[in-house]
């Protein structure tokens, strides 16, 4: 049985690529990422710009700003380092489903059975290679049938390096013994016995090598003879996709936030379409100043990649409920669940988009506020102001159109919400003429209640008794009657039984 | 020759759809010259008790029977759940929304208008709606938005608001009471078409209609609605037994006994 083929991708300087990432604008500058603090802040990495000048990792800060004083310097971002390692497992997903996760930046992936889709193995590092570098990480390739041959061929140049089947003790023979990544103790044994490249130690008679060196020594001789036992690991996907980043400086207003978890929601997307999810569900998490979290979950009506719509729940959610603190730094978990799929018809009405309709239902929720969009439903009772709200999931629309019924229109109630006060003068019980109160003034719709009411009643019908509730604090007796006025309109008025008030909850129209 | 591509992106815009929407009121329909076109603004004026709600929500009616699904914009919260199912729409095909205020409304109604809903109704109220709060060219990228998206939307105010941009206008006016005995029967709306754009040819501008609305009616459809329920109930539960008696004789029959 053939050993199996392994790819390996690897993001060299990878703290660096990490923060590049989430603060793109910074690509083309001069910036180190330093380690510790005061005196013992040191450079871990440098982009290009700082290379050229000099500056090389393990340089103090006042030694890096001596060589460039124009130096941008920028904190190691656990945050942004775990979202990116993500986004890589995610590259690594796209083409296989077992995929290791090495840490790091390094990534291990399973590329056996992948010849109908890649025939030449160079074209699947290319693949892997372009797909990383749409998320914004500049990775290399490796492919060979052990781990440590495949990470050693991705940091080599000109990638992606294919090490043939059976060629690995080959590939590795010429290249030096640190590359094996061994423990210092045995560096010094091997360097006093004369031995400086991988293809050294392979030739020495393995069972010498166990005796002096014990099982540490046997187990690099065999990876140095190409045989890695070390088996893929492959890791369990996580429920959620989750960006962020922890921030130099605190924060306190709104929109540089938002405009820094607009970015990351943008990676999110861009992680949730690879996967052809939409995010069902949105945590937030805020870390305060001094100390304390403040965290936070958003819930979609449907699965969503609109980053503006997105955008738009976050800042609701944090003007409604500010987190009270500065915000030092921040990470978004989305939580996916698959769109659903419309199905065309021929004969029958077409069904909206599913993403469309997902978009804009998160769109109005998140104009309109919660409990103002949504799917009306009927209610049992006898108050005519009854109303429910449910989420809005059209069912599928028939197979074949159908036909509507017609005839003489219906006559249909506009309800007032709330019932608008009346004064109301009676003839013996009837009403005679009627006011709305000048408490409640005409507006433009504002989702008040906005009629004007006034004049003499031409004809009244009722009363007609409604009892509703009497079991419950609130119960509603009221007393009603139809009335048209002499000046036009068609009323539906009410006297409230126990306290005498009157009040028009309905217009004829 | 038609490709799939073609095919699927006409399906997808509803080019197979009947060019009009039935509004479920015959003398409606035949003023319109079928119903409310889609792709077009279409607004209705008149004051309160004018029938114009009456009419929208026969409309969202006779959609949503069809098996398409409506938008009701709805800034005054004046919609009634309930006498919309004895009207016969079919709730579940309705997305019902309540904006605070005319300009979140027009915000609304420019984002059902993208989505593909067949019919979007706003329905401004009862009160004059102030135009300093919003800007007249609204309307002409609300009727633009309907005609990309093959939708009609159907704007029903107390006075007329969209200016040039409705291709059909219809006021709504002198309704007129209807009493049984002292019993209200309904109401009479008297409809003319002030401007079409739609079918010229027909030559439907200034043609009048009498339109009567019955509220008896409305009580007898939505005591047929629930009697009809309460019969597909029975029938369910007759099927139910028949059912379990076929299963318990099969049951039987496999134990021999």
């Amino acid at each position: 049985m053939s050993p199996p083929r392994l790819a390996c991708l690897v993001v060299p300087l990878f703290p660096l690529a990490a923060r590049l990432r989430s603060e793109p604008a910074l690509r083309d500058e001069a910036v180190i990422l330093c380690e510790g603090n005061g005196t013992f802040a040191h450079v871990v990495a440098a982009t290009r710009k700082a290379r050229k000048a000099g500056i090389r990792p393990g340089f103090t800060l006042p030694q890096a700003r001596a060589l460039l004083p124009d130096l941008l310097t920028r904190a190691r971002d656990l945050e942004s380092e775990r979202a990116a390692q993500e986004a890589l497992l995610d590259v690594a997903g796209t083409v296989s489903p077992r995929v290791e996760d090495a840490g790091d930046g390094v990534v291990y992936l399973d590329a056996d059975g992948l010849e109908r889709l890649f025939p030449d193995e160079r074209d699947l590092g290319r693949a892997l290679i372009a797909a990383a570098k749409r998320e914004s990480l500049p990775a290399r390739c490796g492919l060979a049938s052990s781990k440590l041959a495949a990470r050693v061929a991705a940091t080599l140049p000109d990638s992606p390096v294919v090490v043939a089947a059976g060629g690995e003790a080959a590939f590795l023979a010429p290249l030096p013994l640190v590359k094996l990544d061994p423990e210092a103790e045995i560096v010094e044994t091997l360097a006093r016995w004369g031995l400086s490249s991988v293809g050294d130690l392979a030739k020495l008679p393995a069972a010498d090598v166990a005796s002096r060196l014990g099982a540490r020594g046997h187990a690099l001789h065999e990876i140095a003879r190409g045989r890695d036992p070390r088996p893929l690991v492959p890791r369990r996907p996580p429920p959620g996709f989750t960006e962020g980043m922890e921030l130099e400086w605190p924060l306190v207003t709104l929109e540089p936030f938002l405009a820094l978890a607009e970015g990351a929601l943008e990676r999110l997307a861009r992680r949730l379409e690879a996967e052809a999810v939409g995010c069902a569900r949105l945590d937030v998490s805020l870390t305060l100043e001094p100390e304390g979290c403040d965290t936070r979950t958003i819930e979609l009506p449907a699965p969503t990649r609109d980053v503006k719509t997105l955008v738009t729940l976050v800042r609701l959610g944090l003007e409604g409920r500010p987190p009270g603190a500065a915000v030092t730094g921040f990470s978004l978990t989305a939580h996916p669940d698959a769109p659903r799929k419309g199905q065309l018809t021929l004969f029958g009405p077409a069904e909206i988009s599913p993403d469309r309709l997902a978009t804009a239902l998160a769109k109005l929720f998140a104009l309109l506020g919660p409990g103002r969009a949504g799917a009306p439903q009927a209610v049992d009772g006898h108050c005519p102001e009854r109303f429910a709200l449910v989420p809005f999931a059209p069912p599928p629309p028939p197979a074949v159109r159908r036909t509507p019924r017609t005839g003489r229109g219906l006559l249909s109630v506009r309800v007032l919400r709330p019932a608008v006060p009346l004064e109301v003068l009676l003839e013996g019980e009837r009403p005679a003429s009627l006011r709305a109160l000048a408490s409640t003034p005409p507006t433009d719709g504002g989702g008040r209640t906005a009629v004007d009411v006034a004049g003499p009643v031409r004809v009244a019908s009722g009363p007609w008794r409604l009892e509703e509730g009497w079991w419950q604090e609130a119960p509603a007796f009221r007393a009603y009657w139809d009335v048209e006025l002499s000046g036009g309109g068609l009323y539906r008025i009410f006297r409230d039984e126990p306290g005498g008030e009157w009040f028009a909850d309905g217009v004829y129209d | 020759m038609t490709t799939a591509a073609g095919l699927s992106l006409s399906l997808s815009r509803g080019r197979f759809a009947p060019a009009c929407l039935p509004t479920g009121c015959e003398g409606l329909d035949r003023l319109l010259g079928g119903g409310l076109p889609r792709g077009a603004l279409v607004e209705m004026s008149g004051r309160a008790s004018s029938g114009r709600f009456s009419i929208a929500l026969s409309a969202l009616a006779a959609t949503t029977q069809t098996g398409e699904t409506a938008a009701l914009v709805d800034p005054g919260d004046h919609f009634d759940p309930q006498g919309a199912a004895a009207a016969g729409a079919e709730l579940s095909r309705v997305l019902w929304l309540r904006p605070n205020g005319v300009k979140m409304a027009l915000a609304a109604t420019e984002t059902v208008l993208a989505t593909g809903f067949a019919l979007v109704i706003l329905d401004l109220g009862l009160a004059r709606v102030s135009r300093r709060r919003f800007d007249d060219a609204v309307w002409l990228r609300l009727a633009r938005r309907a005609r990309v998206h093959d939708t009609a939307l159907f704007v029903l105010a107390p006075y007329r608001v969209t200016g040039t941009a409705a291709r059909i206008v219809l006021a709504a006016d002198a309704a007129r009471a209807g009493w049984d005995r002292s019993l209200l029967d309904g109401l009479s709306s008297h409809l003319v078409v002030e401007k079409n754009l739609e079918r010229r040819e027909m030559h439907l501008e200034g043609k009048a209609s009498l339109l009567n609305l019955s509220l008896l009616d409305a009580l007898q459809a939505g005591k047929k609605g629930k009697e009809e329920e309460r019969k597909k109930d029975l029938l369910r539960k007759e099927e139910g037994k028949k059912e379990n008696a076929a299963a318990f004789s099969g049951y039987l029959s496999a134990y021999g006994r």
